[in-house]
């Protein structure tokens, strides 16, 4: 079991690394950050003083080494644009996004839940097709879409709920109920397959031929085991979540690490992408590598 | 089926008390707080040497300049740090004498030290704001002979040191607390910033808002009417405006398109006219212009193929007016006495501009390419060159769009990769001294990279601009420059554009102004 641990620990290191030298030469290939940071009245003077001291006039090669030194103590150096240290706005942004993804889960497990146990149990009939449909929809609409109608109809013209920001509960219910509708089809569908297994196998058959009342067989016997590969993938999605929240932050003027990536990549912030790309990839690694190492998860798939 | 249904009721009745949660939280504002809702915080910076011109929106509120102005952009002695300033007779020494009794908020005395501190600071190496260099240049020395008096010492004979210090450009001329920043150092000043201006720091979340607090009572704004003013970032339009109409919060940035929606709806609508010219140019070559814009008949040409009245109503909205002069910016032509005549209008006359390109040798037309992208505030920049490259093929002109952000284009402009090229900005409209240092990068040979006319006739006069010492002569120059720049066609001025602002219904008289980068809620917060 060590072996296997320190196996993948080494695989996801050389997938960091690897990743960050992509990173750090793409975010560079997209052009120089001084074009947006300095005014149009700037001159080469003033380029030169900018670039000297955000530390751009040094080689490619040195900039990348120092930036993974300090980057493996957790600094991950000065935004370009904020002029703050991005660990400092990483720790600010990421408790958001966290807590949307959060409220998002339970949003999409509201959901998927009684979507998924009604399709299973109402198997082939009007209320599993309308299940489903409900859940597509939620994958296949344009997340900007949705996040746009609910901002446009529900907050400005019913002025039933918070349009964006946060301030308080009601403000996580929009863009919780966008970011979480979206993984709602995943997890539905994985929920009514694992139903229709178990309440096809032996122990729900004899469950029944025992007496036992039918919603103690769905609810106790068939949902607690269909649960494993819904758990699991809960797990997964989450960290998805917390990383393709851009779109759903930029609408709902969420500032969380999805819109802090946004203005990275906006204003050529080299530092910021590189720290938020490097922090959810190592999120995502976390999150697989405990995927992967967990034995039930294992016997599941 | 039965358990189905109770399911779903279940699960109705969860997302009820969800709404029902939602509902009772987060209601109202209130009264006492201005809320304005902008699409970007530019850089975020709270420290006037790094933020930039667009930091000014709230900055202004923040911190007093040296030199006040008023909202239509006129330096005013009742609007900052100085209540009059004086020249010598050589024009190498300014000097300002200084309002008693201004204190920061930590209660800290505002001294001439404290001005010598911010400008020296403000204009030093690492300040990225838009005008730090050309001071940089100018600025020989500055003298604090008494608490109230400061001056200011040049190397050469000027006139525009008070207007380069004043909040009519950037934020070189922001006064900010030697004391408090040598004591707790560039770091945490800009992180817990001190001013003297009416408002009071209080609290920034990058990414989400800035809130500041009112002092008890300002000279410039009297006992400000809200106790709290606050910035919010909302990028998305369909947001502020639902924010507005929530009543979440009372001021919010506009785009021409949404105008009606808002205002059907009853909302007041403040227009920033001519906010910005909507220019294009070529890009020049590393020897200066190239054919074939080279050739004067060919730019005539050009201009004379756009319908500027079309692109303003069907691309804009309505909410522009066409633009004669190339880098025209008009809000400059009244203090400078230039006259943009009805016989400068570029008339969209095809037959003439065909007749011109087959003069200059070129009757089937050339290829082009024209740089696609949108810019902040210009949502139909896309839409518009490709309406241009539209109307140009009507010349025969083959234009390849050239679909990149704006970095890139401005990285072809400044190297001159791409000469022959066309590019276009909404530069933001400003007096005549901003409009002055805009046409000394971008209409002067000797500003290499930027520059984008290449007219030794102009370099002429710009150069003596900086120089003279009598506003007359100043004056006669700039028209001068204006004229030449029409006459020979060095640019394509497409349209003025107008900015809208929305405010909540009972909100008071707003005078948005002319300033550039400031939308002076100064009015909207005075108590006087």
């Amino acid at each position: 079991m060590l072996r296997f641990v320190a196996a993948r620990l080494l695989q996801s290191l050389i997938a960091l690394a690897i990743v960050s030298v992509v990173v750090f030469v793409l975010a560079r290939a997209t052009g120089d950050p001084l074009y947006l940071i300095l005014p149009m009245s700037a001159s080469q003077e003033d380029f030169d003083n900018a670039r000297r001291y955000l530390g751009l006039d040094r080689p490619y090669v040195e900039q990348y080494l120092s930036f993974v030194g300090r980057a493996i103590t957790g600094d991950f150096g000065v935004s370009l644009r904020a002029r703050r240290p991005v660990s400092e706005l990483i720790r600010e942004r990421l408790p958001n996004s966290l807590k949307l993804a959060a409220f998002a889960m339970g949003v999409s497990l509201a959901m998927a839940f009684p979507l998924g146990i009604m399709a299973a149990v109402k198997k082939g009939t009007g209320l599993d097709r309308a299940a489903q449909v409900i859940s597509v929809l939620g994958q296949s609409l344009p997340t900007f879409w949705v996040a746009i109608l609910l901002v446009e109809f529900v907050a400005g013209r019913l002025q039933w709920l918070p349009a964006g920001g946060i301030a308080g509960f009601s403000s996580y219910v929009l863009p919780g109920f966008t970011l979480g509708w979206f993984v709602v089809a995943g997890l539905m569908r994985l929920l009514r397959s694992g139903m229709l297994e178990v309440l096809d196998s032996e122990y729900v058959k004899l469950a029944r031929v025992k007496g036992v009342a039918e919603r103690r067989v769905i609810w106790l016997h068939a949902l607690r085991n269909a649960l494993i590969p819904v758990v699991t993938f809960a797990g997964i999605y989450f960290a998805i979540l917390v990383t393709t929240a851009i779109v759903v932050e930029t609408v709902f003027a969420w500032p969380g690490i999805g819109r802090l990536a946004y203005e990275g990549i906006s204003s050529r912030d080299f530092p910021v992408i590189q720290a938020v790309v490097l922090t959810t990839v190592v999120n995502l690694c976390v999150d697989c590598l405990y995927a992967w190492i967990d034995p039930r998860i294992r016997y599941a798939r | 089926m039965k358990r189905a249904t109770a399911m779903a009721r279940v699960f109705l009745l969860v997302l009820a008390l969800l709404g029902m949660m939602a509902v009772g939280t987060g209601w109202a504002q209130p009264k006492t707080e201005l809320t304005i809702a902008l699409s970007s915080f530019a850089t975020e910076v709270l420290d006037p040497p790094l933020g930039g011109h667009l930091v000014k929106y709230y900055l202004s509120m923040i911190f007093d300049y040296l030199v006040g102005t008023t909202p239509d952009g006129q330096p005013s002695r009742e609007g900052g740090i100085a209540t009059r300033w004086e020249n010598s007779p050589d024009f190498k020494r300014w000097t300002f004498h200084l309002r008693k009794g201004v204190k920061f908020h930590n209660g800290d005395e505002l001294t001439s030290e404290d001005v010598k501190f911010s400008i020296m600071r403000n204009i030093g190496k690492r300040s990225t704001t838009g005008y730090a260099g050309p001071l940089r240049t100018l600025i020989q020395d500055i003298e604090t002979p008494a608490p109230d008096r400061v001056v200011v010492v040049t190397k050469e004979p000027t006139l525009i040191i008070p207007l380069y210090l004043s909040r009519s450009l950037s934020t070189e001329g922001m006064i900010t607390p030697k004391k408090y920043i040598e004591s707790v150092g560039d770091d945490v000043f800009a992180r817990k910033p001190i001013g003297s201006g009416p408002y009071k720091f209080v609290e920034q979340v990058t990414g989400s808002h800035i809130t500041l607090t009112a002092g008890d009572n300002h000279w410039r704004i009297g006992t400000p009417k809200y106790k709290t003013m606050t910035f919010r970032l909302v990028p998305e339009e369909t947001t502020r405006i639902a924010l507005l109409r929530r009543g979440e919060v009372d001021v919010v940035e506009l785009s021409r398109e949404r105008v009606k929606d808002v205002e059907k709806d009853g909302f007041p609508i403040h227009y920033r006219r001519e906010e910005s010219i909507l220019t294009m140019w070529w890009v020049l070559g590393a020897d200066g212009r190239v054919p074939p814009a080279k050739d004067k008949r060919v730019r005539e040409a050009l201009n004379l193929a756009l319908d500027r009245a079309e692109i303003a109503q069907s691309i804009f909205g309505g909410k522009a007016e066409p633009a004669a002069v190339p880098l025209g910016l008009s809000w400059s032509f009244k203090d400078v006495g230039f006259k943009q005549t009805p016989d400068m209008m570029y008339p969209y006359d095809l037959p003439r501009a065909k007749k011109l390109m087959a003069d200059a040798g070129f009757a089937s037309g050339f290829n082009q390419d024209v740089y696609a992208y949108q810019l902040p505030g210009l949502p139909e920049g896309k839409t518009m060159a490709e309406a241009v490259a539209g109307y140009w093929e009507k010349l025969g002109i083959k234009s390849r769009l050239i679909p990149v952000d704006y970095p890139a284009f401005r990285k072809a402009w400044f190297d001159r990769s791409a000469p022959g090229a066309v590019g276009y900005f909404n530069i933001a409209n400003r007096d005549w001294i901003g409009a002055y240092a805009l046409l000394e990068k971008q209409a002067y040979s000797a500003s290499k990279p930027s520059d984008t006319v290449n007219d030794p006739e102009i370099d002429g006069m710009l150069s003596q601009v900086m120089r003279q010492t009598d506003r007359e002569k100043i004056n006669a120059l700039m028209r001068n420059v204006y004229t030449r720049l029409r006459s020979e066609h060095l640019g394509v001025p497409v349209v003025y554009l107008h900015s809208p602002y929305a405010t909540s219904k009972n909100l008071a008289k707003w005078n948005v102004g002319s300033v550039m980068y400031d939308l002076f809620f100064d009015q909207l917060a005075s108590g006087k």
